[in-house]
């Protein structure tokens, strides 16, 4: 053993004592000439020397054969000073790098196998020596303030690193070869109290690089210090705030990985990682803050008006995909590049971080979810079910096993719980056009507001409609044992429908039953006007609203399908028959032929009170229905023309018949008011929502 | 409202509880049956965490097997509860007064108890790190024999350990900074802090948040019924809301929690119920126990916690005065404390996860009943009652 190691141990420091003792008096010539040379060249050249002699000896055990060939270059010059006699002067010149390489070679011998029975090691003079230098290094370093920090790494940094390096594989070394309680037991505790400084002081210079990502902060502030992302970062398209996060250059990224590495490798790795933790949780929280995303408690959200809550969802959702796509993998990533060689601690790590902060997410999801239900809020609450489903996969693929699984069922039950108060806020919308009873009319049959409020949030819904589907397919199923509250049978509520295969989805179904159930409240509505053809003018109006939305919206016109729109139409036009009947056959019944000719010959008092009750009927229907309202242009000319259609030719083909009969001047004038230009007009004046006196027109 | 008054066509019910069907008559009284059980239970289970019987294991009160027994005493009076209100039940009996007031108010306590929920998850977060700074100590402390350097190690996590516990003494002091010590998004707050702290984790529910508040404001309302009605449906809803009371009280007491000052206020149980003995026997220790340390500042009246302050405490004098190679005295007694600090690690490491879980079950089971019970209000027609 002795010789095994030997060499190194004698290299440059050893005693006099331990020489002689060991390879011969030929060692001795070096260290009892150092005194004298305070210069470098001379004791390299002893070294060089030495070595030699040494060689051949060492070529038979030939396990340092190498170190020994390199050592005359590694040993350069200085260093050389004070070898032999640690009390002597010149020490200045040796330094922690020449020290650092002789403990280097000890290390390597320390490493190397020790035969059977051999006794103990021999600790080398120069280690004192450089324990002081390391000492006098670490108290250089300490106040980390100073420090600017995240710019390029002094060069002093790496030899730093090295010291700690080498201090704790002897710490680790001696602690296993001596006892602290033998008579090498100072030393050993010198070199642990050494190694806690050192790691206590790379503690604070992890945590200080943490703590200072050059995160989305104005490029001038930051002059300097270069802003990348994590290798294999993708950064192309985001924006600059997103795409360098988590924002530590790659100089720093290097100095923290290789701080950890020395503090996980000398036994340091609790410390590490609780700085990490803390500070990165910190860290995350700072960022969503930023976001905009405010903490909230359940019973604030409760409290809050919807207005306020409602601009509170966008920023969660956003917070939401950002911690999903773009926080939580460059936090992994992050946590796998600082601690590149301990999967096993990044991965903890990385779940530890951020499973706290997908709860505290969904914690927010949970409290609306909570919030009392209005119809209002049911767009917003599917965008956030929508946010819940579609960033699930990435959220999932982040973590290992045991804790996707923890936050896969707490995201779905989150997800859950709004598709379940979503179905009931659509199914509310059944309840406010129940209780839409209102017995006022609608100022001239224009369509209802009710109408308006429903077919729109239908429209809006059906932009959701996938969604919506999905939804009532998988929420609505959930039957609460102890309830007799929802589900009810969605398909069986629209049999009029049933037939048509596109509605058999519980959604479609859902839509459908609002449909009727809005059918059935304007029918009822149209019953409050006294006039017949007013109820049917509303209904068409309204009809046609319904049936406008539906076509101008490929969505919900899909959901009612071809054969719901055909129906309607059909109805329409019975509404129109209806108002035609009503309205126009009383006013044609004035121009029957019937009674007017007796034994071939026309009776004039009948015939004068038919045009006197023409007119007059005409005149009542021009004042009264010229205030009713059709607003939607085509069904207002519709309507025209074919009322034109049928009182023009009529009254055109009564007038050529009998309006010779009349006396012409004074009777004639009397009697017809009006050529069927003139109905042309008035009829053209209908619908236009603006009573217009017949009289006044006249003048 | 008195007996008299009871509703008649509450007699004509029948239920199907327990696939049961009951005549007119017996309805009633197999209603005032399940009352009486539901009381005997809770009781019950309160005497047992009160004290334990001979065979169970003996968990001293707010250590976290405790608390562990506590929460699962909640689940099981919360399912029974619920059973007698909502199982085979009309919606429009309990839709009416004095329920139509009673269960809304019920079920805002539910809401503000979800808070407490989310402010205990994230304490047990702090203990967590509180337990993982003690390991630190532990590992050091741990050689044999201990080094300088070990003991230096250990000192500097035992005094992150002391500081991440007195946290709370800040928090729950009187004067209110801006800056908090446990706010986020301070980031000019890194110079004040010493070199080598952690800088705290935020563990805010929402600024502002108070939990002693949020527990007072429980209390809000919260009397025992009197009369006619002590003997209906009133009742067990009393009974519920002081048990959901006395559970969060006791897991905010214990576990590190937002704004706690002034949380040994007893909250108001008639001491003449006979159910609620052994609740008001455990909440006058604990309130007691608060009090004490109220006034030093603490992380909390978890057994664990408390335990890990004291033995953190003498470690940390170990360690200042330590020199290698040490006194055989003095480090055998410090070895003495280490085995023990290694064990209260130990039971936090079984426990904390556990316990985490348990509360996010709470929490889970909260929001279910709010929202089956919010249904039936809804169904029995009263929908438009104010909820808040």
């Amino acid at each position: 053993m002795e010789k095994n190691h030997q060499p190194e141990v004698s290299s440059s420091f050893k005693k006099r004592d331990e020489e002689e003792k060991s390879s011969g008096a030929d060692i001795v010539l070096p260290a009892t000439e150092s005194p004298e040379c305070s210069n470098e060249e001379k004791p390299v050249a002893a070294e060089v020397t030495e070595v030699e002699i040494e060689k051949p000896e060492e070529m038979k055990t030939g396990e340092t054969e190498i170190e020994l060939i390199e050592k005359p270059e590694e040993k350069e010059n200085e260093g050389g000073g004070e070898e032999g006699e640690a009390t002597l002067p010149p020490e200045i010149d040796y330094n922690l790098e020449t020290a650092s390489e002789d403990v280097e070679r000890f290390l390597s011998s320390l490493s190397t196998p020790k035969e059977e029975g051999e006794v103990g090691l021999e600790i080398p003079e120069f280690l004192e020596k450089y324990l002081d230098l390391v000492e006098e290094k670490i108290s250089k370093h300490e106040p980390v303030e100073t420090k600017v920090k995240g710019c390029l790494l002094p060069e002093d940094d790496a030899s730093f690193l090295k010291a700690v390096n080498q201090i704790s594989k002897l710490y680790k070394n001696l602690s296993a070869g001596f006892k602290l309680d033998s008579n090498k037991g100072p030393l050993i505790n010198r070199i642990g109290k050494i190694q806690q400084r050192a790691m206590s002081h790379l503690e604070d210079e992890f945590r200080s690089l943490l703590e200072d990502p050059k995160l989305g902060e104005p490029e001038g502030e930051q002059a300097g210090a270069d802003h990348c992302p994590l290798p294999g970062n993708d950064q192309s398209a985001e924006s600059n705030e997103e795409s360098n996060f988590p924002g530590y250059s790659h100089e720093v990224l290097g100095y923290l990985t290789k701080i950890a590495k020395e503090m996980i490798s000398g036994g340091y790795e609790s410390e590490c990682c609780e700085v990490f933790l803390m500070t990165r949780r910190n860290i995350i929280e700072e960022t969503l803050n930023k976001l905009g995303f405010e903490k909230l408690s359940i019973d604030e959200v409760q409290k809050m008006q919807w207005e306020a809550l409602e601009r509170e969802i966008p920023t969660w959702i956003k917070a939401f995909k950002q911690c999903a796509n773009v926080y939580f993998s460059g936090e992994r990533k992050l946590a796998e590049t600082i601690f590149s060689n301990h999967p096993s601690l990044s991965d903890s790590l990385f779940s530890n971080l951020t499973r706290g902060v997908v709860i505290q997410l969904l914690n927010f999801a949970e409290a609306v979810a909570i919030s009392k239900r209005s119809t209002e809020k049911l767009f917003k609450f599917l965008d956030m079910y929508e946010t819940l489903r579609d960033n699930l996969p990435a959220i999932d693929s982040l973590y290992p096993e045991e804790c996707a699984k923890e936050l896969r069922a707490e995201t779905t039950t989150a997800r859950c719980r709004i598709g379940e108060i979503s179905i009931c806020i659509f199914c509310d919308l059944e309840n406010s056009i129940k209780s839409d009873t209102g017995k006022t009319p609608v100022p001239g049959g224009a369509v209802h507001p009710l109408t308006r409020y429903t077919m729109n949030y239908l429209k809006y819904a059906c932009e959701y409609k996938a969604t919506l589907e999905q939804v009532f397919k998988e929420h609505s199923k959930i039957e609460r044992a102890d309830s007799t509250s929802r589900p009810r049978d969605y398909e069986g509520d629209s049999q009029n429908y049933k037939n048509d295969e596109k509605n058999h989805s519980p959604f479609a179904g859902q839509l459908m039953r609002i449909m009727d159930l809005l059918d059935a409240n304007l029918e009822a509505k149209s019953k409050l006007y006294k006039d017949v053809s007013l109820g049917s003018i509303f209904m068409m109006n309204n009809g046609r609203y319904m049936l406008q939305k539906i076509k101008g919206s490929a969505e919900i016109h899909e959901v009612m399908g071809d054969t719901w729109c055909r129906k309607r139409s059909s109805d329409l036009r019975n509404y129109h028959k209806s108002y035609q009947r009503e309205t126009w056959m009383k006013l044609l019944g004035c121009l029957s032929l019937e009674g007017l000719n007796v034994n071939g010959k026309v009776v004039k008092p009948v015939l004068k009170e038919r045009f006197k009750s023409f007119n007059a009927m005409f005149d009542e229907i021009h004042k009264t229905q010229s205030s009713w309202v059709v607003s939607d242009e085509q069904l207002q000319s519709e309507l025209r023309v074919s009322i034109s259609a049928v009182v023009i030719p009529a009254y055109r083909s009564f007038l050529g018949r009998f309006a010779g009969v009349l006396d012409p001047g004074r009777q004639t004038e009397k009697y017809i008011k009006f050529q069927p230009e003139d109905i042309e007009t008035y009829i053209d004046e209908l619908f236009d929502g603006n009573p217009v006196s017949m009289a006044k027109r006249k003048t | 409202m008195p007996a008299t008054e009871y509703p008649g066509s509450f007699l004509g019910r029948i239920s199907i509880r327990r696939n049961q069907v009951i005549a007119m008559d017996g309805n009633h009284e197999q209603e005032l049956e399940d009352l009486e059980l539901f009381q005997k239970h809770v009781s019950d289970r309160f005497t047992e965490l009160l004290s334990p019987p001979d065979d169970a294991p003996v968990e001293a009160p707010l250590s976290i097997p405790w608390l562990r027994k506590l929460l699962d005493v909640f689940l099981c009076c919360e399912a029974e509860f619920k059973a007698i209100l909502l199982m085979g039940r009309d919606p429009s009996q309990i839709s009416k007064p004095p329920l139509d007031r009673l269960i809304p108010e019920l079920l805002d306590r539910a809401v503000k108890a979800l808070d407490v929920c989310n402010a205990v998850t994230n304490g047990v977060d702090s203990v967590r790190h509180c337990q993982r700074l003690a390991e630190i100590a532990v590992s050091a402390l741990n050689q044999k024999p201990i080094g300088d350097g070990q003991a230096r190690r250990a000192r500097k996590a035992l005094n992150s350990l002391m500081s991440a516990m007195n946290l709370d003494e800040k928090e729950g002091g009187s004067t209110k900074t801006t800056e908090r010590s446990w706010s986020f998004g301070r980031r000019g707050g890194n110079k004040d802090r010493a070199p080598g702290q952690f800088r705290p984790l935020s563990w805010q529910v929402a600024t502002n948040w108070s939990a002693a508040k949020q527990i007072q404001a429980m209390t809000t309302n919260l009397v025992a019924p009197r009369g006619g009605e002590a003997s209906g449906l009133a009742s067990p809803v009393y009974i519920m809301s002081v048990v959901m009371v006395f559970v969060m009280w006791a897991l905010v007491a214990a576990i590190p929690c937002q704004e706690r000052s002034g949380l040994a206020t007893h909250f108001p149980v008639p001491k003449q119920l006979s159910w609620a003995h052994s609740m008001i026997g455990l909440q006058e220790k604990i309130g007691d126990e608060w009090k004490k340390k109220e006034k030093k500042g603490m992380a909390g009246l978890l057994e664990e916690m408390q335990k890990m302050e004291k033995l953190g405490q003498s470690l940390i004098e170990f360690t200042d005065s330590f020199q290698f190679p040490g006194e055989t005295e003095k480090l055998e007694e410090a070895a003495a404390q280490v085995a023990e600090l290694a064990e209260t690690c130990r039971r936090m490491e079984e426990g904390l996860v556990p316990l985490q879980m348990q509360i996010r079950e709470v929490f889970h089971r909260i929001v279910r009943s709010r929202t089956e019970f919010l249904d039936v209000l809804d169904q029995g027609g009263k929908s438009s009652a104010p909820l808040v």
